[in-house]
């Protein structure tokens, strides 16, 4: 049987797997058509229906049963979440598992069509370690990301002494292509 | 990786988040929706021999090693009911309700009709290196399981034993 204990490992290996039968954009097509819309359709409805209150409910659900490192907080125009301790990465790094070119790409690859659905845009950061933070907002809202600790204090991942490093960024974004990587 | 205990992939909770089979299901049907049936039997023979490599290493300790692999792999899956019954030619998993069929029925979610004989393709995919063969019969929410030594006179998978989800 394939399990759910061990899940972040084979679905890794999954992405490559694709990767090798039809390319990036089949595996785009995978987080946005499997993930997105089937496995995550509970949490793309409860978005489009309630906004910054369905992403509330539906991040403290999903990282309490993954017992993620996390911090998070909201406000009426914006939900942010800075991730200390991602229990998917971190299985990957525990146990020595790297398939596919970058893991961290997949929740970019179908939270950011379910934003553009329901009329978002993202600002988002990861390291590669298991860090990273994240700023929803609506598209129509122009604001820029907050600066380090106005939003989190000093649960702001970006306060870490061991954030500085190559990262990928994502700004305004809603694709996972919408990426760019530090030299 | 763990390089002694009965699971080779280990994580810091005991026990798996159950949203999780929401994504093998639909990674099913993608891959179903794709390649047919032919390519999710692909799919689930080559994660066998891929992934699980590990537990093919493992289960080369012999019927031990696959029982002690069944029970701490289900003591993992959450919301599990199954029995492990180990004797010197068989190791018999009666899974009395799997997780996965519980789980994608009170989410309410269409099941892929032959979610159950992936059990089956992965299973003895990973039996092949180490003299190993299932045969299951059942599913669709119960099924047994037999692990059995790999010899030429072994009768192939009838999968019409293996029922369809709903």
């Amino acid at each position: 049987m394939i399990g759910a204990y061990d899940f972040c490992g084979h679905y890794e290996w999954t992405f490559e797997w694709l990767r090798a039968q039809g390319g990036h954009e089949l595996v785009k097509a995978y987080w946005d058509e499997a993930i997105r819309c089937d496995s995550q359709r509970h949490a793309a409805a409860l978005i489009k229906a309630e906004g910054i209150e369905g992403m509330k409910k539906y991040w403290a659900h999903t990282l309490a049963e993954e017992a993620a490192g996390y911090f998070s907080t909201a406000t009426d125009a914006v939900f942010r979440i800075d991730m200390h301790e991602c229990p998917s990465k971190g299985f990957l790094i525990q146990n020595g598992l790297v398939q596919f070119g970058d893991y961290c790409d997949h929740c970019m690859g179908w939270i950011g069509p379910m934003m553009k659905d329901a009329g978002f845009v993202i600002d988002h950061e990861h390291t590669h370690r298991g860090q990273c933070w994240w700023e929803i907002r609506a598209a129509s809202d122009e604001s820029a990301p907050s600066a380090p600790g106005e939003m989190s204090g000093a649960n702001d991942v970006r306060l870490r002494g061991d954030w500085p490093g190559p990262h990928d960024r994502y700004e305004r974004a809603t694709d996972p292509d919408d990426k760019t990587t530090d030299a | 990786m763990n390089s002694s205990g009965p699971l080779p992939y280990v994580d810091t909770k005991p026990v798996g988040a159950a949203d999780f089979y929401f994504a093998i299901n639909a990674t099913f049907r993608f891959i179903l929706a794709r390649y047919g049936v032919e390519g999710l039997r692909r799919y689930w023979r080559e994660i066998g021999s891929g992934y699980y490599a590990p537990v093919s290493e493992r289960w080369r300790g012999g019927l031990g090693a696959v029982a002690e692999y069944w029970r701490a792999f289900f003591a993992a899956e959450p919301g599990a009911e199954v029995e492990v019954h180990a004797s010197a030619d068989e190791v018999r998993v009666e899974v009395k309700t799997c997780p996965a069929i519980k789980h994608l029925r009170a989410g309410g979610r269409d099941i892929v009709q032959c979610f159950c004989q992936h059990c089956f393709y992965v299973s003895d995919t990973i039996g092949e290196s180490a003299g190993v063969a299932v045969r299951v019969s059942g599913g669709n929410g119960a099924c047994v399981q037999r692990f059995v030594p790999r010899t030429p006179t072994l009768a192939p998978q009838d999968l019409a034993q293996i029922e369809e989800a709903r």
